[in-house]
């Protein structure tokens, strides 16, 4: 049985790896997404996950986190519900005040007439069936339609950001441990931390101004094809790259100090071994942490990057939703949130066990 | 290994079979005129929209009863999807003739019954529209919207025998032709509604009939419209129309420089000593009016010379030069541009005028601070900042500053918890009566707390009225009490709209009403 199991795990684990980044490719060369490769990427992950949970013995664990996630997104829809009618203002207040027949009408439309109680009952009873409700602001919009058609250009963003923060933050953390106290060590982390320190409404206009005007090389906004993507990709992933490089740098130099490095040393192993097998893993687990609120965070998207450049992703929904009192759709985003943030710390206390076989979940 | 070479043959079949995406960029740009828009439209069902971006975008898809004609000092009214119209003797029943070679773009004749329905949906309390008031003056339209009379056949419209559209009003309205150049008047195919539900305003459903069509609709990121083919009139002379939807007022600008743009407006105030030189810069004035209100239920507004020296000592002049965007100033609640406009109205800055009126008042009933209540945007503070100084300065009245956010701001203004406020009026038509009407007790939008009856008879006087002198001096009448002997309100300027066009645009259309027509503009070749 478990031979099967590596079979198989041997066969999907570079499959969903490989469709990852090829499907990141297409659409970053602006291509359509085949439907058959995203189906590829989703079953050959799955199984991948369920296999590496039946391997570990983790599937009570996973299924108990699973339960807590439904019981902390009713909390969370609850309160949230609850905190936004104590907001001043209602969502048909405007500049233009409306003659009371027609207040009454849309207040009847979307049920605003009724009891808070009664509002409450009735939009758990949709959400237990997988309904949003109806956005306020754009009318006649479902908020599913809406976050449909915005969730997946911040996820596309998001992934571009990630990949930028992963891949230039953990080599420039590791050459800057390696190479301590030298001129590319310190070079490296001033420049991380004003990575972390200047917010990106600063540096995007800069990247603007040099990129697009000045240079040329890069488009100034919208959302049209790799030319556009690169800018806020890169604004988006430099605050995380930073706060990666760092820490990764910080954890190796603490792992160095411990005891079993110096026993690997004394046996002898080259130092290259020593460290991408003993330390480098180890050190990784800081950054793991990190990395859990970070992919909720990033894959939600993000407002000030797609308000400077224009693009149509769920970031703006937070905060503008907000502003028009678009209750269903402010419901919506904290509930995509609050699962996206869920579900990537599971996998990221999943992941823990791979990276240190010590840590025992249960 | 086995599984690399699998993924890795998978994947390069998927790049095979796949095609690049068609994108908005891939346009001919002869044939293409480029617009951005602040805010995704909430929704392209005329008879529910509210805003500015969905109305843009309906009137060049879809037409009215009437259009708006600027050739004229001030608005006026032409015919569209109306033949023409007459009016009985009384003003009170208005005849339309419908033209009788209009289509809608699924090749169907539009028909008066079109008007019928649309009115009676919008009017419909189930529709739970917001501008269901633009028709009101229509008799029994209002009751048929409070749910009083459930049956449509009660309110006064009516198809003709050679299929006219008769409608009988509740009071003689000379203006009432304005009314239906507004988006929610329009026409509109029920039965395409009734099949596709919520669904009806995504492109592929949509049914039209003005010179453009929808093409495609990806929201919060861009519209484009085509030519329609069957549009009964003048071929427009652009193909396409692209908006693409860019909420920050920089991005718009980074774009009209880097060329994607035709258009760049609204232009950012601290931009404007740098592009009011540019040659493709222009502005003109708007029917908008930034103003100032006392709330008279407020204990220390409540001394009618108070609020005439607040209103003496302060100068218009010093807010709009530090505004910097050209406004002009108004002493009229009238804007400039719209008729009985009358610019010797209204208290001026004087202030020895507004020393002497204190010093008329015994001083234990003097306020000795004075709350200003505004939403938080730059510009708004920078203009109560500089009326706190002004109020020091002059008459050495101290004021407290008070800011909120929108929504928040709204609810105090309702609540009347408010003592100085801040607000705007735009034209929903061009007619005195939407700004004077305003102030009338029974309006839904004086938050002042002031009832004047003589005002409101006055008001209800010259609305019935065509634009005659009387009617003006009516007007002036009411503006005397509003504005000089009761002092309720202070307007400050009237609004302006700055823009950039590109120099390979040619009449573009620049009015009082921001009201943009794309069927007149043309690209240089």
């Amino acid at each position: 049985m478990s031979s099967f199991f590596s079979w198989i795990e041997k066969l999907l684990g570079p499959t969903s790896l490989i469709s990852f980044f090829t499907l990141t490719g297409l659409s970053f060369f602006y291509y359509k997404i085949p439907f058959f490769l995203v189906f590829i990427f989703i079953i050959s992950s799955l199984v991948c996950f369920f296999i590496f949970i039946i391997k570990k013995n983790l599937l009570l664990y996973v299924l108990g986190r699973i339960l807590e996630a439904f019981l902390t997104l009713f909390i969370v829809s609850s309160l949230t519900f609850l905190l936004l009618r104590g907001l001043p203002g209602g969502p048909f207040d405007q500049e233009k005040n409306l003659a009371p027949e027609i207040q009454a009408n849309i207040e009847k439309k979307y049920h605003l007439d009724k009891s808070l109680t009664w509002q409450y009952f009735y939009y758990m009873k949709g959400l237990s069936r997988g309904y949003l409700g109806e956005s306020y602001k754009y009318t006649d919009r479902n908020i599913s339609d809406i976050l449909k058609d915005s969730l997946p250009v911040s996820i596309q963003l998001g992934i571009y950001a990630l990949i930028i923060a992963f891949a230039v933050g953990i080599p420039l953390g590791v050459f800057a441990a390696r190479k301590q106290n030298t001129f590319f060590d310190q070079s490296s982390m001033l420049l991380s931390i004003s990575g972390v320190s200047l917010p990106s409404f600063v540096i995007a206009p800069i990247f603007i101004l040099f990129f697009s005007f000045y240079l040329g090389w890069l488009e100034p906004a919208l959302w049209e094809g790799t030319l556009f993507y690169i800018l806020p990709s890169v604004v988006l992933g430099l605050r995380p790259a930073s706060i990666i490089a760092r820490l990764t740098r910080s954890s190796i130099l603490d792992i160095l100090s411990h005891d079993y490095v110096r026993t690997a040393r004394a046996k002898g192993l080259n130092e290259t071994s020593i460290f991408y097998k003993h330390i480098l893993k180890n050190a990784f687990l800081p950054v793991l942490t990190f990395s859990a609120p970070l992919i909720a965070g990033i894959l939600t998207g993000s407002f000030i990057i797609e308000k400077i450049f224009a693009i149509p992703g769920l970031g703006q929904h937070f905060i503008n939703s907000v502003t028009n009192r678009d209750y269903p759709l402010i419901l919506g985003t904290v509930l995509i949130y609050s699962s996206l943030l869920i579900l990537s710390n599971l996998i990221v206390d999943l992941l823990y066990t791979y990276f240190d076989p010590r840590i025992k979940l249960s | 290994m086995k599984g690399l070479f699998l993924a890795l043959f998978l994947s390069l079949c998927s790049c095979f079979f796949t095609k690049k995406q068609s994108f908005y960029t891939n346009y001919n740009l002869k044939e293409s005129f480029r617009y951005p828009i602040l805010s995704e439209p909430p929704t392209l069902d005329w008879n529910k929209s509210t805003d500015r971006a969905s109305a843009l975008i309906i009137q060049n898809i879809m037409e009215g009863l009437t259009e708006y004609d600027f050739s004229e000092k001030e608005p006026q009214v032409k015919a569209a999807l109306a033949k023409n119209w007459t009016n009985s003797k009384d003003n009170k029943v208005w005849t339309f003739f419908i033209k009788d070679n209009v289509f809608w773009t699924d090749g169907e004749r539009l028909t008066a019954k079109h008007f019928l329905s649309s009115w009676e949906r919008l009017l419909n309390p189930k529709t739970a529209s917001e501008y269901a008031y633009f028709l009101f003056p229509i008799k029994k339209a209002r009751k048929y919207n409070q749910g009083i009379i459930k049956d449509f056949k009660e309110v006064g419209v009516k198809i003709g025998k050679q299929g006219e559209l008769i409608v009988e009003l509740e009071k003689a309205l000379f203006y009432f032709p304005y009314l239906l150049t507004h988006t929610s008047t329009f026409p509109i195919r029920t039965d395409v509604i009734e099949k596709k539900k919520a669904l009806w305003t995504e492109a592929e459903n949509i049914v039209t009939l003005g010179p453009y069509k929808l093409y495609k609709w990806e929201h919060d990121k861009a519209l484009v419209l085509i030519k329609n083919d069957s549009y009964y009139g003048k071929a427009p002379s652009i193909k396409n129309i692209i908006f693409y939807i860019i909420p920050e007022e920089t991005t718009i600008m980074n774009l009209y420089q880097s060329g994607r743009l035709d258009v760049a407006t609204p232009l950012i105030s601290r931009d404007l000593p740098f592009l009011t030189k540019r040659k493709d810069h222009y502005f003109h004035n708007i029917l908008s009016l930034y103003y100032y209100g006392f709330n008279l239920k407020a204990p220390n507004l409540k001394n009618k010379k108070v609020r005439q020296a607040i209103i003496h000592a302060i100068d218009r002049k010093e807010i709009v030069q530090l505004l910097n965007r050209g406004n002009p100033i108004s002493t009229s609640f009238l804007p400039q541009g719209l008729f009985a406009y009358n610019p010797k109205i209204g208290l001026n800055f004087d202030p020895e005028k507004a020393r002497k009126l204190l010093k008329e008042i015994p001083p234990q009933s003097l306020p000795s601070k004075i709350q200003i209540f505004y939403n938080t945007t730059s510009d708004h503070k920078m203009i109560a900042e500089n009326i706190q100084s002004q109020l020091k300065k002059n008459i050495n009245l101290n004021i407290e500053l008070n800011n909120q956010e929108w929504k928040t701001y709204l609810q105090r203004l309702k609540a009347k918890q408010v003592e100085i406020f801040r607000l705007g009026w735009l034209a929903d038509y061009p007619d005195p009566d939407n700004f004077m009407n305003l102030m009338a007790s029974f309006s839904e939008n004086n938050h002042t707390g002031w009832k004047n009856e003589r005002y409101d008879s006055l008001i209800l006087k010259a609305m019935v009225m065509k634009n005659t002198n009387l009617r003006k001096k009516l007007y002036d009448q009411a503006q005397k009490i509003l504005l000089e002997e009761e002092a309720v309100v202070f307007p400050i300027f009237t609004d302006v709209s700055h823009i950039l066009i590109s120099p390979r645009i040619k009449n573009y259309p620049l009015n009082v009403m921001s009201y943009i027509l794309f069927k007149h503009i043309e690209v240089k070749q």
